[in-house]
């Protein structure tokens, strides 16, 4: 039932976002047209990090207490997280084609996030690769904290390192009134698609959980 | 109106990544609410 | 203390082991040389390309020979079933951890010194400052960290020469910005305060993933 709603908040908040991006906002002076993947390429960028902060908590949480529940949490949003982080490499690309004539700049936010991409594949092919139902998730959780605490040291790094360049601002600052109100309406609206999608997911993977117990006492009574 | 091709094809990448991946989802539900299905079907004959 | 003692033991078992059979040191060692070498054909020729990309290609030859020997690390402890071993004795998850990551730490630095003057010799670039020595200790510090910790992960999967490359590179990412761009002020001249700021990046990683993975550790091993 709650599902419903999110999903309905989420919906109703994505389309008046498009309208909002596409039709309302006005076109940015000096970038043109192009500038207006902004608005969902810092909300993308956000909500991945929402969503790897979460699998950090939610791994915490399944390596003191053990239920299963926190890692179906962690598992579903290191998925979504994923999703969205690739998302958002993906319009970073191609803002940066039609800025600057190349497919990629080793810009920090965008350069962090590439590394994260490779923490949270990572973290699934570790899971494809153990055995056991009950390592495979203690070793996720792992990385998903290991994973989580590397962020601002590659930030950091990053930043130190393109210092001797010349900047690359791919954000604009001061936005004008409609501007921000575009920006947050479709940040809320990815918030709300987040946990719905979280939702989904969550009870999604304690199904499949449900699905292996059930064959497993199946396989036991018909061995 | 330059660059609108890249802002059409942000967009179109942006809806059908999203959209795919709700997709993905559904048919991975109808599965296990298929498999549950079965499974429980099999334990019952099995009772 | 007695804690550090029996890490001692732990690290001085490794390196018994090693002094017996040789086996990592001298593979280690040939493969990075081989690197270097390989480096060298691509860029050999032009001899102004080589001192501008020495300090990176030096990193990544230690980037892969730590994979190398941090991979070997824990081959012998799973092969002969030594953790159930380990875990048995009276002695604490964490200075299993620390024992680990003290052998480690010391074989990657043995392969470094043997590594170095050979890279020296044939790029033609003098590695022997004491401001990179500090720089390759604290980086090196930061491989042993993590990579004793991936290490007793990947060894636990079932593909461990996949697994732990796709976790510590990644994971890395900031020693190794940090240590590339150190080396390369230094080898043009610089002193020790003008890589202040790389160092602390290098040492925050050291405190950060030196802490947490002493104590994730005891999750890796459990059984």
């Amino acid at each position: 039932m709650k599902r419903k709603v999110l999903f309905f908040i989420s919906a109703g908040l994505l389309l008046l976002s498009f309208y909002m991006v596409l039709v309302f906002v006005p076109t940015e002076r000096d970038m043109g047209i192009v500038q207006r993947i902004f608005y969902y390429h810092v909300p993308l960028a956000w909500i991945a990090f929402l969503a790897f902060f979460v699998v950090f908590f939610a791994s915490i949480g399944y390596l003191i207490k053990r239920r299963p529940l926190w890692d179906h949490i962690a598992c579903a949003s290191a998925e979504i997280g994923l999703v969205f982080i690739s998302l958002m490499l993906v319009t970073g690309m191609i803002w940066a084609k039609a800025a600057w004539g190349v497919w990629w700049i080793w810009e920090p936010r965008l350069t962090t996030s590439l590394v994260l991409w490779f923490i949270y594949v990572a973290y699934f092919i570790v899971r494809a690769y153990v055995v056991e139902e009950e390592r495979k998730v203690r070793f996720g959780a792992v990385v998903g904290i290991i994973g989580f605490l590397n962020v601002p040291l590659v930030f950091l790094s990053v930043t130190l390192w393109r210092t001797q360049h010349p900047p690359l601002t791919i954000f604009t600052d001061g936005l004008a009134g409609s501007m921000m109100a575009t920006l947050l309406v479709c940040l809320f609206a990815f918030n709300f698609f987040y946990f719905y999608l979280l939702a989904e997911g969550t009870l999604m993977k304690a199904d499949e959980r449900a699905v292996r117990q059930l064959k497993e006492k199946s396989m036991r009574r018909n061995p | 109106m330059e660059n609108a091709g890249y802002m059409l094809a942000a967009f179109i990448v942006i809806w059908t990544a999203l959209l795919g991946y709700i997709f993905v989802l559904s048919r991975r539900q109808a599965r296990i609410q298929r498999d549950i299905q079965l499974l429980q079907e099999t334990l019952g004959r099995q009772d | 203390m007695r804690e550090i003692s029996k890490a001692f033991i732990i690290a001085a078992k490794d390196l018994l082991t090693e002094i017996r059979t040789r086996e990592v040191i001298s593979s280690v060692v040939v493969f990075a040389v081989l690197v270097i070498v390989i480096f060298n054909f691509a860029f050999g020729s032009n001899p102004q390309a080589a001192s501008l990309v020495a300090p990176g290609i030096i990193w990544v030859t230690f980037a892969f020979a730590g994979i190398l020997s941090l991979n070997r690390s824990f081959v012998l402890e799973k092969e002969e079933d030594c953790i159930e071993g380990l875990m048995a004795a009276p002695i604490s998850r964490e200075s299993i951890y620390l024992g680990k990551f003290l052998g480690n730490l010391f074989f990657i630095l043995l392969i470094q010194a043997i590594v170095i003057p050979v890279f020296s010799l044939l790029f033609n670039v003098g590695f022997f400052n004491i401001e990179l020595v500090l720089v390759t200790i604290l980086a090196s510090v930061g491989f042993a960290s993590v990579g004793t910790l991936f290490a007793a992960m990947a060894v636990s999967t079932r593909a461990r020469e996949l697994v732990l490359p796709v976790l510590f590179f990644p994971v890395i990412t900031p020693v190794i910005i940090a240590a590339v761009n150190a080396s390369a002020v230094i080898l043009e001249g610089g002193v020790l305060s003008a890589i202040t700021q790389w160092l602390g990046i290098i040492s925050a990683f050291d405190v950060i993933f030196l802490v947490a993975s002493y104590l994730i550790f005891c999750f890796i091993i459990e059984e």
